[in-house]
């Protein structure tokens, strides 16, 4: 990382260290250190810099890599060898009894001297020199427990300069001492490397000495070397506060330090117009991340409306989520699954949905279980527990699928999942602060007013981030606000007081029809019935229910997500939807007693329409030979001649074609062309005369029962139209579809929407800046 | 280190030795005096009885109780290096209570059975004792990273041993062990000088041993730390201290008994005399000091009540147990812990 130097040269070199006691802290060190060189660690307390030192003077075990002395791996070197190469000077405070200080400065002779340690004439001039270079002589006969820490760090230093080393290696050597020693101390360093040519080592607390006194300073802190260059390379001050976490925090109280160049020092309280450089940056340009307060606080929606912001500013944008669970997959072009949280924030960014922008998907099976999709491609049913150890082998799926769009887009907009504070799973987090570190993104933070506490949710979570993920936290949103915008501005002001952290923005409340995140969509909670009613079966296990959310579009159809007998209340058409789970939700559907229920409304002529797993249920038999969902068969509810058998092999395709001969009230839907995809396991097989529904016996029909794979089966606006129609005029009703667009269509005009409102409400020029960008492409 | 003070201390400690040596050759119930004892000495003729008196009672137990009791100190000052703890002596690592144990075995064992035990093989039985002891320890001293830990594996293998002793004893007759109860107040009367050649080789060895690890010894009062960083290898030096001191201890407490104190104190006193800890003033030192200490003691214990002798762990007990409390007492206000 440092200079190059061949393996053969002097000096110490190190080649992917790996470092950490009982697991590894910092992976793949390699730096090198050349005679008469300075090379500096700096760091925040913990960050490794000891641990580092400790592992290339062999005090700890490495754990990979190879550290080179002189050119020779030092693994195979003996203790003696190593010893009168590399000498060190320690921070443990060592109090050795009775020992005079030059009897501790002969210790440095050991490597050097007979059987019985004797010294000869030379190895006293050596003694008497390297105390007269640390100025120590007079101390000779002290006792070393006597003197003063100052006198006792040269001491020490003069007992490694006479072990006559090529290697230095001190750790803080300038801990405990007054200014006037750490002067001395790091003269007498400078004097080594110059008149020795030693190669010197060491960490150092005070970021100005390092600056001062380095031929090269290396950066460690979040787990990794940060940087690695000359002083003026890496000491700036957006740097520096980040690697020590210092955050807004003011720095008066120091020196005015070469590194510290912002002019004038930061107040914490620091609110209106200040200049964005008081704002630590310093982060990876172009890439934003999103993370929210608690699920559902709005990050989905969020992180499309800028990626539609970006895209609208002219930039190529791409999202990023590096893990979702949900049940609500998308199926690709390519057959793999992904969240389709992505897949509206690809829309959102006019691109085709990939799973890179969503490496892992996770798909709950029960409530302690899940199915994990990595790439797009199941790659088992996983405890909950068990995922949680198993992941952070998925780091390099992540690294790799964000390197990959990173390629391909200007910005990225990355978006978190649930709540960045969860203290329990905090560790080897992939998905929040965790992925912000690994990817350096600046951080807004979402929180929601609309179920209350926003004030706290903010402040709360910013507490219980560790100082530097915090310092990444570059702005807040309140989302969700309904109101007067003036009620809210004392509570912003004292908002930024209390966390030091400026607010983005405030985003109103409202309302538009998008593809949601998960199961936890307000659409379950609407009660509200229109002049057209729709009402599909909410399933415990439903999945890929924004088929229906094309009808949202018209101003007279309602769709209601309903769960029990009572609030069925005689709709208009019953849509029985997709679910995880067949034979699962088959049965909960019958002991509901739904099923009796849906069969009544068939045979009192209601438009029953299933989809997908809904589809399997209106057959008469649903089995699983394989037990994928748990072995056995269990009837469905025959109201189409089908029988269902699950299989492994699972179907995933776009699909495109034409309404087939088609029964009963939707015989008009005839000859329509639809598009849409399928995704499920297993076939259903008409085992009498059926009417077919969509093309390939992907569906079947028998008086006013539908069933199909296909998902999406609505998007069309002449499907959507026509089905609305056809059952209104039926059932002597009026629904107005006049404007009736595509899907398609329809979301493009929302996304627009969208972004508009967040326009207004967020501040996007400070948003570009803490990207490192401008907002004038245009 | 002062040369000169270090040079004195010994000086005056080889002086006060030959003045206790002689004083313990005269004392004794048979008076005799300086000059029939020169005589005996030189091999200028005497009566029967009085040689036999010298050369086979008090002889062969004033050259014990230097062996022994240097033996003592120097395995005390080993483990107080290395553990760094200033109250470790050689029987905190249950090596006494080992060889107790076996003393205790071999005696019921054997006298229960009818079989008569010499003198040379409750000797051997101690010194197995003691060294299966100390092999436990030597065993956990290689996985143990922590001294302090060490230490207490040492005593809990002593609570192990005592316990299994005050088991047998419980099911033994009382005349089985009376031998043990003598056996553990622990006596130099009755050395041969065979038992002499005995105990001279095996503290020959270790003391030579003592003098070839003075260098990795001298950079270890730095630290381990330190000490490794200069290219000792750590583990070795473990292993060997532990022996050599086990060994030392062993030999003692087989011929002698368990003799407490003279371990502890003594490294302590030659440190606060000649106000140094380099190994090449200490090795020598404890070892005189040890010899002088225990020869000192076992004179008082055989002349103060006499004709009855009192135990010599009551007598060290009693010298230096204030040594060591005032030992402790001045490190606290040297800054030490």
């Amino acid at each position: 990382m440092t200079a190059k130097m061949p393996a053969e040269g002097k000096g110490l070199k190190t080649e992917s260290l790996t470092i950490g006691y009982e697991k590894d802290l910092i992976a793949d060190i390699c730096l090198a250190v050349e005679p008469g060189k300075v090379v500096t660690l700096i760091g925040p307390n913990g960050s490794g810099k000891s641990t580092l030192l400790k592992t290339i003077t062999g005090r700890i075990k490495d754990r990979g890599g190879v550290i080179f002395l002189d050119g020779k791996d030092k693994s195979g070197m003996t203790g003696r060898d190593v010893a009168s190469k590399l000498s060190v000077v320690m921070t443990d405070n060592v109090k050795p009894e009775l020992m005079t200080c030059r009897e501790v400065v002969e210790t440095g002779r050991y490597p050097y001297t007979g059987l019985f340690g004797r010294l000869s004439e030379s190895d006293s001039r050596i003694v008497s020199d390297a105390m007269a270079l640390t100025e120590t002589l007079p101390l000779s006969d002290e006792l070393f427990t006597r003197i003063s820490d100052g006198q006792r760090q040269r001491v020490l230093l003069a007992r490694s300069v006479c072990q006559e080393p090529d290697v230095l290696v001190l750790d803080e050597p300038t801990s405990y001492l007054d200014i006037r020693y750490k002067i001395d101390i790091l003269q007498k360093i400078r004097r080594l490397t110059g008149e020795r040519g030693v190669a010197v080592l060491m960490s150092l607390h005070e970021p100005e000495l390092a600056m001062k006194l380095s031929d090269t300073v290396v950066a460690i802190g979040e787990g990794q070397i940060l940087r690695v260059g000359t002083p003026r390379e890496v000491f700036d001050e957006a740097f520096i506060r980040r690697l020590y976490a210092l955050g807004d925090k003011p720095i008066d109280l120091l020196m005015h330090a070469p590194w510290f160049t912002s002019g004038e020092n930061v107040p914490a309280k620091a609110t209106g117009d200040k200049p964005e450089a008081s704002r630590p940056g310093g982060f990876a340009r172009g890439v934003i991340m999103v993370q929210g307060t608690m699920s559902g606080a709005g990050k989905s929606v969020l992180a499309a409306g800028l990626c539609r912001i970006f895209k609208q500013d002219g930039y190529r944008v791409a999202p990023f989520k590096s893990q979702n669970m949900a049940l609500n997959s998308f199926v690709t072009e390519d057959g793999l699954e992904m969240g389709r949280a992505q897949v509206m924030q690809a829309e959102c960014c006019g691109i085709a949905p990939s799973v890179y922008m969503n490496p892992i998907l996770l798909k709950p099976t029960d409530d302690c279980g899940s199915q994990v999709i990595v790439n797009g491609r199941p790659i088992g049913n996983m405890p909950a527990k068990e995922y949680f150890a198993y992941k952070t082998g998925l780091i390099p799926e992540i690294r790799k699928a964000y390197d990959t769009l990173r390629g391909q887009a200007d910005i990225i907009v990355v978006e978190g999942a649930g709540s960045p504070a969860e203290i329990n799973l905090k560790e080897n987090d992939i998905v929040n602060m965790g992925l912000a570190a690994l990817i350096d993104a600046p951080v807004l933070l979402v929180g929601d007013i609309d179920r209350g506490g926003v004030f706290a949710q903010l402040l709360g979570t910013l507490d219980l981030l560790e100082e530097d993920e915090r310092s990444r936290v570059v702005g807040l949103i309140v989302n969700k606000f309904r109101g007067d915008g003036k009620l809210l501005e004392t509570g912003i002001r004292m908002l930024e007081e209390k966390s030091g952290c400026r607010v983005a923005g405030v985003v109103p409340y409202f309302r538009l029809h998008l593809d949601d995140e998960d199961s936890l969509s307000e659409r379950f909670d609407t009660k509200e019935r229109k002049s057209f009613d729709i009402a599909v079966i909410r399933l415990p296990h439903i999945s890929n229910f924004t088929d229906f959310d094309v009808f949202e579009q018209f101003s007279d159809v309602s769709v209601r997500y309903v769960e029990t007998e009572r609030d069925l209340c005689k709709p208009d058409a019953i849509i029985l939807p997709g679910t995880k789970n067949t034979t699962g939700d088959l049965r909960w559907l019958k002991e509901t007693g739904l099923g009796t229920v849906l069969s009544k409304e068939a045979e009192a002529g209601t438009v029953l329409i299933g989809i997908c797993g809904g589809y399997q249920m209106l057959g008469r038999l649903v089995s699983d030979p394989k037990g994928l969902e748990g072995g056995g068969s269990e009837e469905g509810l025959g109201l189409l001649p089908v029988d269902t058998v699950l299989e492994e092999e699972k179907t995933r395709k776009q699909v495109t074609g034409l309404v087939q001969a088609a029964e009963g009230v939707l015989a008009g839907l005839t000859g329509l062309p639809y598009t849409g995809y399928e995704i499920h396991m297993g076939h259903s097989d008409p085992f009498d005369a059926a009417a077919p529904f969509t093309e390939g016996g992907t569906g079947y029909s028998k008086g006013n029962v539908y069933g199909t794979y296909v998902h999406g089966f609505f998007d069309k606006k002449e499907i959507a139209a026509g089905f609305t129609d056809l059952i209104a005029k039926a059932r002597g009703k009026k629904a107005d579809t006049d404007g009736a667009t595509d899907y398609e269509a329809y979301k493009e005009m929302q996304y627009d929407r969208l972004a508009d409102i967040l326009r207004q409400s967020l501040d996007m020029p400070r948003i570009y800046r803490m990207m490192g960008m401008t907002d004038d492409k245009r | 280190m002062n040369k000169t003070r270090c040079a004195a201390v010994i000086g005056l400690t080889v002086i006060l030795l030959a003045v206790i040596v002689y004083l313990n050759m005269l004392t004794g119930s048979v008076g005799l005096s300086a000059r029939e004892v020169m005589a005996i000495l030189t091999g200028e003729a005497a009566d029967e009885m009085s040689r036999n008196i010298i050369l086979s009672i008090r002889l062969p137990r004033i050259l014990a109780a230097l062996i022994l009791g240097g033996a003592l100190a120097l395995s005390g000052y080993l483990l107080q290096t290395f553990f760094g703890n200033p109250i470790v002596g050689p029987f905190v690592l249950g090596i006494s209570a080992g060889a107790k144990l076996t003393v205790a075995l071999t005696l019921i064992v054997f006298v229960s059975h009818g079989v008569q035990m010499g003198a040379m093989s409750l000797v051997a039985a101690a010194f197995v004792g003691a060294m299966i002891s100390m092999g436990f320890v030597l065993l956990f001293s290689v996985r143990v990273r922590s001294m302090g830990i060490l230490v207490v594996c040492g005593i809990m293998i002593s609570y192990i041993c005592s316990a299994i002793t005050d088991l047998t004893v419980t099911f033994a007759a009382d005349s089985d062990i009376v031998n043990l109860h003598n056996w553990s107040l622990g006596s130099f009367s009755g050395m041969s000088l065979d038992d002499v050649y005995v105990m001279a080789v095996l503290t020959l060895i270790c003391v030579i041993a003592t003098c070839l690890l003075a260098k990795p010894i001298g950079v270890y009062r730095l630290g381990e730390a330190y000490a490794k960083s200069v290219g000792v290898n750590i583990l070795l030096l473990r292993i060997l201290l532990i022996l050599i001191s086990g060994m030392l201890a062993a030999c003692v407490t087989a011929f002698a008994g368990p003799i407490s104190f003279v371990g502890i104190a003594v490294p302590h006193l030659v440190k606060n005399l000649t106000k140094t800890t380099a190994p090449v003033i200490m090795i020598p030192g404890c070892f005189l000091m040890g010899s002088l200490v225990t020869l000192f003691a076992d004179g008082i214990a055989r002349s103060i009540f006499a004709p009855t002798e009192v135990s010599i762990s009551s007598v060290t007990a009693v010298l230096l147990v204030p040594v060591v409390i005032a030992v402790m007492l001045g490190r606290r206000r040297e800054g030490h812990t």
